[in-house]
């Protein structure tokens, strides 16, 4: 369904043609197992582990990597889980209140596995989580506090260091169907967004219920005795695609998101505050992504947000500048061996590394060799 | 568009082009210019595309005005964040015990052996695994190597996880479906769960609405091309073509909105000179509404069925039933004959009688009263006491009709006086006064009842409550006073009575009368009751007994003599409002008393218990019918009875007339209401009533003779705790906490009231999941729990099983009850039969062999499975 326009709000459409900003050549790739890997992400969220970055997949395992000089990677841990039907599709690092790096993950069992990498333990599970877990994510400002999308129609905020569910976005006004991306606004505590199958974005609010995020810190009786609260209604209800929503970013006060449809779509809400729920969407630009029109394809931003890097069905991948207008594609990174789909990517910090994690079981490390002499 | 391409330079206009131009706009649709020439079709279109581009350049350069805006803000964020990244590292190195962090460890040990690898390239194998407790320590890998073979991967101890639900909101009651939850009309997507990728969509091509040909809103842009369009070229039928044209709109639509246009510039240049002004205004706005305007949102909002706001059950809107029969009017038993409060029309007219009849000897008694506040207050305890001798004696009516009489000599002077003096004008003799004043008018009641001997029962009562409010505090001294300087001021006054009635009248607002009127339907021409109920805040009771009075002397035509008729026609009013309720109440006891259970309007019930028991219930809609229902009744034609929700009047032929059962407990077929599936009401049958409280507030908390209906327990709630858990059969399980007994009453099984229609889309959604929370209610609605409901919804099928649902009415409303088939003992897990429609029964749920397993394996059925009671 081609969307109608009005003259003076069309979006602002990228190029394909690359602008070889940056050059990336292949400098590594590995073979975790014969499962589809879901899940690639770097650790942003504690310094010292700037080139640390774990994978999840349909192998049941959780690993923790890093990445080395010269393309090396270097396998730091591993983790997999005792019951043979899991199958992880998200993860996330956190940390606990006093710095501990964490890893967060979850998948079809809607288990949520909380692991203590400081001391290679599992720290906790979370049990309630109705069905499979779509999508992790940590709040940054506050990185024991994650927030987890699920396939049991509800987004639910989580307290890693007490265990505790703090609140669950479903009911009245929640999805209709699995939900597949949230992510935590970077400046703005209280915003969440989240996207799913119902074709939706939904922007959340926790400001009216932070008491309750507070009191997780300080709850000392069973997690199950704390009076888990509902937010049954979203602040704004975004229809911007026709079709799944499988991934939605927050840029800035803006929304990256991504259906089926061959392109990423930056857009603006525009929060009407007296009529919650009710606001106008305003579409600035696209990213084009050819042959991205499967399901269940996220894309990674380095830490400033310059570059988004998204991979598609055919194996490819394609770096886009983000925040210039309009949009350039830095890079097309093809290699004649990757061929399988690539679930998700990940950005190193300043984006000198992508990586790409993929169908095959295959994990695939990209740098930046722009100002490097070939050898 | 190119990536490098510089962006196209700003246009002629500033993004504030709007108000710029508004002011040149030619406001008169037949501008000069368009008289001249009509301009060529290529002139517009020239015209047009430029603007057009002019509009797309704007857009480029605003949406990267706007990126460039988010971009600064973001490195704000963004070095934040990178601040407090760094902040962990921090605070975790300076932290001594984080000595064994292993993934530091790790991470330290893999860049050595990467700055070293070639030194240790032989001996690897023993430098990387050094045997201490924590396992493998980082491996390095070049390409192609497994990675499972790598590292040993530590085993994260088995979690069993929950049985598959979607997560639900609790509902206490049933709720109808809000508009926008439905699925019927919307494409819907699936995922084959084993294919994977494949995405199929939804069967219901046809049903899709098309959203196309919704109006759309012209934006901004439209509007400036419109106005500048117009303003360049004037308006002709080629430039609304061409316009039309570029908009994909009609001709019309364009036209209309450059009217609106036109018209708001006029408006926003008006309002340039007084936009003041409408704040003020608004600040009433609300008094200044009839009532029947301010009751809008009253009326759409309130369910006169639940009596309760924004009701989900029977939502919004509804359409509005009003009885034929009027309800008996409301009494206050106990306070009938006091003052309501300071302004209360007794105070008034008794002041005012009193001014007159001891006028001679006020001075007197203004001299005494100095601080008798104790004889004052022993003397009204004395009266009360005799006066609840006398009121308890005199009937309601007589005491009205007795205090007319007495009342009406002096009632047109207080009439006038208060008229003349609101409390507040009269700074005369204030501090002293008010205190005396009580007591005078303590003294004055005395005199008057030895003057009055047999007249005693209303100025006794009175008198009470003057002594008991004056006993208290001031409160009640501000009437006093008034009536006291009405008494002095009521010469002046007489003369200006009918001026100032008619502009009284006319002080009251539209509200105002519309509420009075109201109230008197409520209270009747009780004053005290409809001030203080209706028009607190507004008008004293003084104030509503003399227009009352004043519009009935209006309405008779004897408005000559003002008090006369004033008082007259209060007690008129009055005992004529009290014959007609109790004329009421002995017909309906007689009706009562011939009722029997073989009375006509219970032969359809009867007919539809026996005949149609396997038929669905129907939905009751009350009916609106003004006299008794015949033939054009909704009610009638629906099939349903007729319940006290209707408008009918309680004769109703097609009324559903409750029971009168007393010692079977309505237990049995033997009660109606059992047979007819339904509750008992306590507004409708005759023995079974609701007792509350534990004695406490004066009302018995049990009769004592054991006969208090059983058939209630839904309208009362009066349900099992349930216990949710893991199934013994699968999935989830709802669970009984207490033991019960046979027929014992369960819980409820409450959802999301959808149609038929919206079952059945949903149903073949649900069908895909196999597991299905529908539940057939009546022929036009039926239950779904799958995200909203209780936990009776987990209960799971049996063909053989301990539990029975029963579609029940329970005020007017089908409900679903679950009820126990058998003696369940604590802790069991509940079954019911779901009854599914034989061909769409799922393959679990399919007789006669009882797989016992339930909804996850079996194949999905055809059709839509829903549970049927």
């Amino acid at each position: 369904m081609a969307k109608v326009f009005g003259l003076g709000s069309e979006p602002v459409v990228g190029s394909l043609t690359p602008s070889k900003k940056r050059d990336y050549r292949v400098t590594n790739r590995l073979q975790e197992g014969k499962r589809p890997l879901y899940a690639v992400v770097f650790n942003f969220i504690d310094s010292r582990y700037l080139s640390v970055f774990a994978t999840v997949g349909g192998n049941r395992q959780i690993t923790v990597y890093q990445c080395l000089e010269g393309g090396v990677i270097a396998v730091l841990q591993s983790y997999v889980d005792e019951d043979k039907d899991e199958s992880f599709y998200t993860v996330s690092w956190a940390s606990n209140v006093d710095g501990a790096p964490f890893l967060v993950a979850g998948g079809i069992n809607g288990v949520i596995r909380v692991i203590d990498t400081g001391s290679e333990r599992i720290y906790k599970s979370f049990v309630g989580h109705g069905d499979s877990i779509n999508e992790i994510r940590t709040q940054a400002l506050k990185s024991s506090l994650v927030i987890s999308a699920s396939k049991d129609e509800s987004v639910r905020l989580w307290n890693v260091h007490t265990g505790i569910c703090i609140l669950i976005f479903a009911g009245a006004g929640g999805h209709r169907n699995e939900v597949l991306s949230v992510d935590f606004h970077p400046s703005d505590i209280y915003k969440i967004a989240s996207c799913g199958m119902d074709n939706t974005v939904k922007i959340w609010s926790m400001k009216e219920f932070w008491s309750y995020v507070e009191k997780s810190f300080t709850w000392t009786d069973l997690p199950s005795k704390f009076p888990t609260k509902y937010v049954q209604f979203p602040i704004f209800n975004a229809s911007v695609h026709s079709n799944y929503v499988d991934c939605n970013r927050w840029l800035g006060d803006f929304i990256l998101s991504k259906s089926v449809d061959n392109e990423i779509v930056l857009w603006e809400p525009k929060v009407k505050e007296q009529t919650p729920g009710e606001g106008v969407v305003d579409i600035l630009q696209k990213y084009p992504v050819p042959e991205c029109d499967i399901w269940f394809i996220k894309f990674s931003c380095d830490f400033h947000y310059n570059q988004a890097a998204i991979g598609n069905r055919e194996g490819k991948i394609f770096v886009w500048e983000l925040q210039s207008s309009p949009p350039v594609l830095i890079a097309r990174l093809v290699h004649p061996q990757s061929k399988s789909p690539i679930r998700q990517t990940a950005v190193s910090f300043d984006g000198s590394i992508i990586l790409s994690c993929c169908e095959d079981g295959t994990i695939w490390r990209w740098d930046d060799v722009t100002n490097v002499p070939p050898a | 568009m190119a990536s490098k391409s510089p962006p196209p330079p700003p246009p002629p206009l500033p993004p504030s082009f709007a108000s710029s131009s508004r002011s040149e706009l030619p406001v008169d649709l037949s501008g000069n210019k368009a008289n001249e020439v009509s301009p060529t079709v290529r002139d517009v279109s020239m015209v047009i595309d430029s603007l057009k581009k002019q509009v797309a350049a704007e857009r480029i350069v605003s949406v990267k005005k706007r990126m460039e805006e988010n971009r600064h803000k973001l490195v704000g964020v963004t070095n934040n964040l990178g601040r407090l990244s760094m902040e962990r590292m921090a605070g975790s190195e300076t932290d001594a015990h984080r000595s064994l962090d292993l993934l530091t460890k790790r991470q330290k040990d893999a860049t050595d052996m990467h700055n070293g690898i070639h030194a240790s390239n032989d001996d690897g194998e023993s430098n990387s695994y050094p045997e201490d407790s924590h396992g493998s320590t980082a491996v390095l890998l070049g390409s192609n190597v497994a990675v499972k073979n790598a590292v040993r991967p530590i085993k994260l101890p088995e979690i069993k996880r929950l049985p598959p639900y979607t997560t639900w909101i609790f509902l206490d009651r049933n709720q109808r479906m809000t508009e926008d939850q439905s699925v019927v009309g919307r494409r819907r997507i699936y995922y084959d769960q084993n294919g994977g990728e494949a995405l199929i969509c939804s069967d219901s091509e046809e049903e899709i609405i098309d959203d196309e040909e919704e109006k759309r809103e012209f934006v901004e842009s439209e509007d400036y091309i419109l106005r500048m369009t117009v303003r360049e070229l004037g308006l002709s039928d080629t430039v609304l073509d061409s316009l039309a044209q570029c908009f994909s709109r009609n001709t019309s639509e364009i036209k209309a909105r450059y009217e609106t246009l036109s018209k708001e510039d006029n408006a926003a240049e008006g309002s340039k000179n007084g936009d003041t002004k409408d704040i003020s205004q608004s600040e009433n706005s609300f008094l200044e509404k009839d009532l029947e305007a301010a009751l809008d949102s009253f009326d759409n909002l309130f369910c006169r069925r639940c009596l309760v706001f924004d009701c989900r059950l029977h939502g919004c809107s509804q359409d509005l039933v009003f009885p034929a029969e009027k309800q008996p009017l409301w009494n206050a038993p106990d306070t009938e004959n006091a003052p309501c409060g300071p302004n209360c029309f007794r105070s008034v007219l008794k002041s005012g009688r009193f001014s007159k009849a001891t006028s001679s000897a006020q001075a007197d008694v203004e001299e005494k009263c100095s601080g008798g506040s104790s004889s004052r207050k022993k003397s009204s305890a004395k009266r009360r006491t005799k006066c609840s001798q006398s009121e308890s004696a005199s009937s309601n009516a007589k005491n009205i009709s007795e205090s007319s009489d007495s009342e009406n000599g002096p009632g047109k002077d207080a009439f006038s006086a208060s008229q003349a003096a609101p409390p507040k004008t009269k700074p005369v003799g204030r501090g002293g006064v008010g205190k005396r004043n009580s007591k005078r008018v303590a003294e004055r009641v005395l005199v008057c009842m030895q003057k009055r001997q047999k007249k005693t029962a209303v100025s006794d009562s009175d008198s009470i409550v003057e002594g008991d409010h004056s006993s208290n505090d001031m409160v009640t001294e501000p009437p006093v006073l008034s009536s006291e300087d009405n008494a002095r001021k009521e010469e002046f006054v007489e003369e200006n009575i009918c001026k100032q009635e008619s502009t009284d009248n006319k002080s009251w607002r539209a509200l105002e009368k519309g509420l009075l009127e109201k109230g008197m339907e409520i209270f009747g021409r009780n004053s005290c009751l409809i001030a203080r109920n209706l028009l607190n805040g507004l008008k004293t009771c003084w104030e509503v007994f003399q227009y009352i009075n004043w519009d009935e002397g209006k309405m008779s035509g004897s408005a000559g003599d003002g008090a006369n008729s004033l008082v007259e026609g209060y007690s008129k009013g009055n005992n004529e409002v009290r014959r007609r309720s109790r004329f009421l109440r002995r017909r309906g006891r007689v009706r009562r008393l011939k009722y029997t259970w073989k009375s006509a309007a219970y032969h359809s019930i009867r007919k539809r218990i026996t005949e149609r028991k396997d038929q669905p219930c129907r939905q009751y809609n009350p009916c609106g019918c003004q006299s008794a229902c015949g033939k054009q009744c909704p009610c009638l034609q629906n099939g349903t009875c007729c319940e006290k929700y209707c408008g009918c009047p309680k004769s109703c032929k097609n009324r559903f007339r409750g029971c009168h059962c007393a010692k079977s407990q309505c237990r049995s077929r033997q009660c109606p209401c059992f047979a007819a599936d339904r509750e008992c009401d306590p507004d409708v049958c005759r023995n079974c009533w609701v007792s509350c409280g534990d004695g406490s507030l004066g009302i018995p908390s049990q009769r004592g003779d054991n006969y208090e209906c059983r058939n209630m327990k839904l309208l009362l709630k009066q349900q099992q705790r349930v216990l949710l858990g893991r199934s013994d059969v699968s999935g989830w399980g709802a669970f009984l906490k207490n033991s019960v007994g046979k027929h014992e009453y369960l819980g409820e099984y409450t959802g999301e009231l959808i149609s038929h229609r919206e079952a059945d889309k949903r149903g073949k959604i649900y069908d895909r999941e196999n597991s299905s929370f529908l539940f057939n209610l009546n022929d036009q609605f039926v239950l779904d729990a799958y995200r909203k409901g209780d936990k009776l919804k987990f209960a799971n099928h049996a063909p053989d099983p301990n539990c029975y649902a029963k579609v029940i009415m329970v005020a007017g409303d089908h409900r679903v009850g679950i009820f126990a088939k058998e003696r369940i003992m604590a802790g069991e897990e509940l079954f019911y039969d779901y009854r599914y429609e034989p061909d769409r029964a799922p393959a679990w749920a399919r007789k006669p062999e009882a797989s016992g397993s339930k909804k996850e394996d079996g194949a999905p059925s055809s059709g839509r499975a829903k549970k049927l009671a």
